[in-house]
């Protein structure tokens, strides 16, 4: 049995649960009613009527919790400014820590759903988390959920729900696009190394794809395991692919051994690095420092930006956190703007806040993007960019834009 | 050198469970320990219906502290009452788990079909660890069945299987095997929470009652006596190896079934059920519990999972859980059901024997 | 692809080297007071984050190099006598629940005192760059890494086979009572190994958190690594743990060339094949059981 079908028997199988469970729901949320009126319990059961709850499902321990602490930075940040108020209702978070683990991201879902009444779930970081929420969050269809960061798009191939919605971007974006521009400023050939995990596989064959697509040619594709320390034992085959450039696909401290790595071997000198934003990020820069230098990478977020949005999001953030804001400050931020949206068209009731998100335009600090009518994935511009010599060390430059492209929609139409 | 298998001994000599019949003798739960599970299971069922009326996360938190209790109880089973120190259970629970996790998708939902399943896929893990590691002995054998059970790690998480075979997946790699729905069985739906909670506590007491059993019935006692005294039943005629590869392939089995109990709850089958983390936490459930007594354990199965669930909140949880673990290893080193026993045998001298350890702690550490 | 060996070669000596300074400690402690230290891990950690921190307020590496394994020698000392020291007696076992207490304690404490975000310690200017060895280019920084691994690690040997220090330390594992009966105190020789374990580890956190990055789950990452290689060698032995070391350093490197994903297998299919033959690992005595 291919991949493919098994996928689809696992569709299938979460369409039936879904539609079981969900009866079981609306018969609890009746008993639960019930008991309010009858017993006057209706406090005891979840907030009151004007408080708004938001669950952060998000890691904050571990290698990750930078970005889950970044995501709540950007939300709260957006709110500060509303006044500590979203839609003129008074709201609370709740955060639950997923520690990145799947098992753990499950069990905080379904605490925050069940336990918290959460009316929006804002994250997870993790894709393998992601995938792995998404029938908890169908099976309880009471909260949207704004994916503050998990870019894997089998969520959209596979769970396309209609409450999910990305306030971040799918793993297509990051790769695709920037195969024809490599081909047209860098080189027509590539080497390909990436982190040999899910997403990175996808990065990948994205990249691959659309490079041979362009016109170009993959000379070899390098899988290197997560988590790897030492990459000397790969520079060997970069080096003797011949290519002129790399692409890559590394995050965290996998994306700060490479890149020093690959600069210390002195593979700089043939050959053009670039790779997906992660491989160059705000998080990773000061780690890397000059062997980021002259490296190319595409992402929906730059904090050097200049655009107005960007400039006025940027200063105060630093005024709150006493750093520049990153991509995932951008994405939690994004992620509030969503919420406020959502809750002033359609109060609290789940199927009508994602009803009002669908096709919605965001006025984000990266650009202003929508939601895609059929997939719920955000339409935004990406950017190349360069690392250069910042006043406080290197930092990303942004050398060319890839506007509005059309997404694929894998086949999903939450419609 | 002192083998790491006299702990359970120790530990019974101390806490005196078991009392004056002899370590090869005794019972694994007295008259009174029956009828304390049993008021426990009945409260625990009574409970059930009110926390899903107010507070349904319960229901979910219980059952998962059900899973782990069951997982630390196959465990203990194996070290408590053979001696055998598995540092690679995270395996067996892991088989079971993606055992049920692909009968599911692939096959049927029926729990009555798919659960004896998961735990046949644990016995057959097992019992191929433990062909080769019965042979050691001790730490050795901890760390060949941590060997063993991480090499299925590597298997799984890379899905080797599916690389060998040409398939596109069959473990799913990392991302592993999702959307996984809740069993159904006799007409019954399980995926009403409180029937899931149920289903849960009803195997679980049943595993439990079967290996009070097992550990009191011939082979029970004989596996005590390798415990205790390895040559002496060698000298005796009985095959050791083989009772031992019995008894960790029983272990394996209860591991797998609480696999297969925990998949289609969360959903997912990954391949963290088989990390080695999992088989240390459950290392660290048996002592907190106080291991060689299966329900002490079960208890310290439980208390980690509550722990773990309830710190989350806090940033500096990590830091909240270490040091329980160093406190109570300190300061309680029978775990809970020491500490249970002790208090219950003397409730009065509770504080004194608290002073009494405080000071212990001073004079040994001033050395 | 000779280029390619060579450079594998180099790199699983270095990294053999460097686990091997890891592993030493743990081997050492295990053998002298059948302590299983899952807190290993977090002391190499801790030198790379103390390393860190030294390096930044200080602005030199060596400082860092020299300073951050004394505080962490501190610590291993406070850890010893406020936690070890009142298990002494008691099972092994229960170190386990111990050491995997404090490992989980520290991770927590990194994380909220240096963040979660990937580091490095700046590599000295003076080991920038890097040179040919052969037909292969390599970073100085490493082969300094390589070099001053195996000079700690000869000198270790050294003193634990020749003076009268290792003499102590080897009879002190073999029968407490006896050197206590000689009126040397084991106390203060036990606190002395574990101080000595930290030390070592914690060198070897400075020195790679300048060629790798410095991040909270590297405490965890390496300890399992550490223990294959003390497993493999033989639970207590010294020499065991440097051969086993640099071969499972080999085994990584060139594990890369064939296989990239499979290399964690062909670890612990190698420790599991050691012990399925002879069950007390290359160089120990069944009596560790």
């Amino acid at each position: 049995m291919s991949r493919r079908d098994v996928d689809k028997v696992a569709t299938r199988n979460r369409g039936s649960a879904a539609e079981s469970s969900g009866i079981s729901r609306r018969r609890y949320l009746q008993s639960g009613a019930l008991l309010g009126t009858t017993a006057g319990l209706a406090g005891c059961l979840g907030g009151s009527e004007d408080t708004l709850t938001v669950g952060f499902v998000l890691p904050f321990t571990g290698v990750y919790s930078l970005l889950g602490e970044s995501i709540v930075n950007g939300f709260e940040l957006y709110v500060d400014e509303q006044g500590g108020e979203i839609a003129g209702q008074e709201i609370e978070t709740v955060s639950r820590d997923t520690e990145a683990d799947t098992n753990t991201g499950v069990s905080a879902t379904r605490e925050l759903l069940v336990e918290s009444g959460a009316d929006a779930l804002v994250g997870p970081v993790s894709s393998a988390v992601a995938t792995a929420m998404m029938q908890t969050v169908e099976n309880e269809s009471s909260a949207i959920w704004l994916n503050a960061n998990a870019g894997d798009y089998r969520l959209v191939e596979e769970g396309c729900l209609s409450y999910h919605f990305r306030t971040s971007f799918n793993d297509w974006q990051t790769s695709a696009p920037l195969a024809p521009w490599v081909y047209e400023n860098v080189a027509d050939n590539v080497v390909i190394t990436y982190a040999d995990y899910a997403f990175g596989d996808n990065s990948r064959q994205f990249f691959s794809e659309a490079f041979e697509q362009a016109g170009g040619t993959v000379v070899n594709e390098i899988p290197i395991p997560l988590g790897t320390d030492d990459f000397s034992p790969y520079m060997g085959d970069i080096e003797g692919s011949g290519a002129d450039a790399v692409y890559s696909f590394f995050a965290g401290s996998d994306a700060v051994n490479y890149v020093t790595q690959f600069h210390e071997f002195g593979l700089d000198q043939n050959m053009t690095q670039t790779g997906s934003g992660f491989l160059l990020s705000e998080d990773t820069l000061p780690a890397q420092g000059q062997a980021a230098l002259g490296k190319f990478s595409l992402l929906h977020y730059t904090s050097t930006d200049q655009s107005e949005r960007n400039q006025g999001f940027a200063q105060s953030y630093a005024d709150a956190h006493d750093t520049r804001p990153n991509v995932y400050a951008c994405q939690g931020y994004d992620s509030a703007q969503a919420f406020e949206l959502a809750v002033e068209e359609a109060d609290t009731d789940p199927d009508a806040m994602a009803e009002a998100l669908r096709g919605a335009e965001i006025d984000s600090p990266r650009g202003s993007f929508r939601f895609h009518e059929e997939t719920n994935d955000p339409v935004q511009n990406m950017y190349v960019r360069e690392v250069v010599e910042g006043s406080d060390g290197p930092e990303n430059e942004v050398v060319d834009t890839v506007e509005n492209i059309e997404l694929p929609t894998w086949g999903c139409s939450v419609n | 050198m002192r083998s790491v298998t006299d702990l359970a001994g120790d530990l019974r000599a101390t806490v005196g469970i078991g009392g004056a019949t002899g370590p090869a003798g005794e019972e694994a739960l007295s008259a009174q320990g029956r009828l304390a599970a049993l008021v426990v299971a009945a409260v625990l069922a009574a409970f059930a219906p009110i926390a899903q009326a107010f507070e349904p996360f319960w229901l979910n938190l219980l059952t998962r502290m059900l899973v782990f209790a069951l997982l630390a109880l196959s465990l203990d089973f194996v070290f408590g009452y053979a001696g055998l120190l598995s540092f690679g259970h995270a395996a067996m629970f892991g088989a079971g788990g993606y055992a049920a996790a692909i009968l599911v998708r692939e096959v049927t939902s029926n729990a009555l079909v798919v659960l004896p399943l998961a735990a046949l896929s644990g016995v057959v893990v097992a019992g191929f660890i433990g062909w080769f590691s019965v042979r050691a002995k001790g730490i050795y054998f901890a760390m060949l069945t941590l060997a063993f059970a991480q090499m299925f790690y590597v298997i799984v998480f890379t899905d080797l299987p599916a690389r060998l075979l040409g398939a596109e997946a069959i473990t799913g790699g990392d991302d592993g095997l999702f959307g996984i729905p809740l069993y159904e069985a006799v007409g019954i739906d399980f995926t009403s929470r409180l029937l899931y909670f149920y289903l849960a506590l009803v195997l679980v007491m049943l595993s439990f009652a079967l290996l009070v059993r097992v550990a009191n019935s011939p082979f029970g006692r004989t596996l005590q006596g390798i415990r205790e005294n390895e040559e002496r039943m060698r000298f005796l005629g009985y095959n050791v190896r083989r009772y031992k590869l019995v008894a960790f392939s029983i272990s394996g089995g209860f591991a797998g079934l609480a696999g297969g109990l925990y998949v289609p709850f969360q959903s997912v089958a990954q391949p963290g059920l088989l990390h080695w983390t999992i088989s240390g936490e459950l290392v660290v459930m048996l002592l907190l519990g106080g291991m060689g007594t299966l329900w002490g354990p079960m208890l310290g199965g439980a208390f980690v999972i509550y722990l773990e669930e309830r710190l989350a909140e806090f940033a500096t949880w990590e830091i909240i859980l270490g040091s329980v673990f160093v406190i109570v290893v300190i300061f309680a080193p029978q775990g809970l059901a020491g500490t249970i026993v002790s208090i219950r045998n003397d409730p009065r001298n509770a504080l004194h024997n608290a002073n009494r350890a405080l000071r212990n702690y001073i004079e040994k550490v001033r050395g | 692809m000779i280029e390619s060996l060579l450079r594998a070669t180099l790199l699983g000596l270095q990294l053999g080297v460097t686990l091997a300074l890891v592993a030493t400690g743990l081997t050492l402690i295990f053998g002298m007071m059948d302590v299983i230290n899952f807190a290993h891990g977090a002391l190499y950690m801790f030198g790379a984050y103390f390393g860190l921190l030294v390096a930044d307020a200080l602005g030199s590496f060596w400082l860092a190099l020299v300073i951050a394994p004394l505080i962490v020698g501190a610590i291993g000392a406070a850890i010893e006598i406020f936690s070890l020291r009142p298990l002494y007696g008691r099972n092994p076992l229960y170190h386990i629940l111990l050491t995997f207490g404090l490992a989980i304690m520290v991770q927590g404490i990194v994380v909220q005192v240096w963040g979660a975000r990937s580091r490095r310690i700046p590599a000295p200017e003076l080991l920038a760059g890097s040179v040919s060895v052969g037909p292969v280019t390599y970073p100085v920084y490493w082969l300094f890494v390589l070099v001053l691994s195996t000079v700690l690690i000869a000198a270790v040997w050294v003193a634990i086979e020749r003076s009268d220090l290792g003499i102590l330390m080897r009879a002190s594992a073999h029968d407490t009572e006896m050197v206590d009966a000689l009126g040397i105190d084991v106390k203060t020789v036990f606190t002395g190994v574990f101080v000595f374990g930290s030390v070592l580890a914690a060198v070897a956190g400075v020195l790679l958190g300048a060629s790798r990055s410095v991040h909270p789950g590297m405490g965890f990452g390496v300890i399992i690594e550490a223990f294959v290689i003390v497993v493999i060698g033989g639970l207590g032995s010294f020499k065991g743990a440097i051969y086993a070391a640099l071969l499972i350093g080999l085994v990584i490197a060139y594990g890369a060339l064939i296989a990239p994903a499979l290399t964690d297998l062909f670890i612990f299919a190698l420790m599991a094949t050691v012990l399925v033959i002879k069950p007390s690992g290359l160089f120990g005595t069944t009596e560790a059981a």
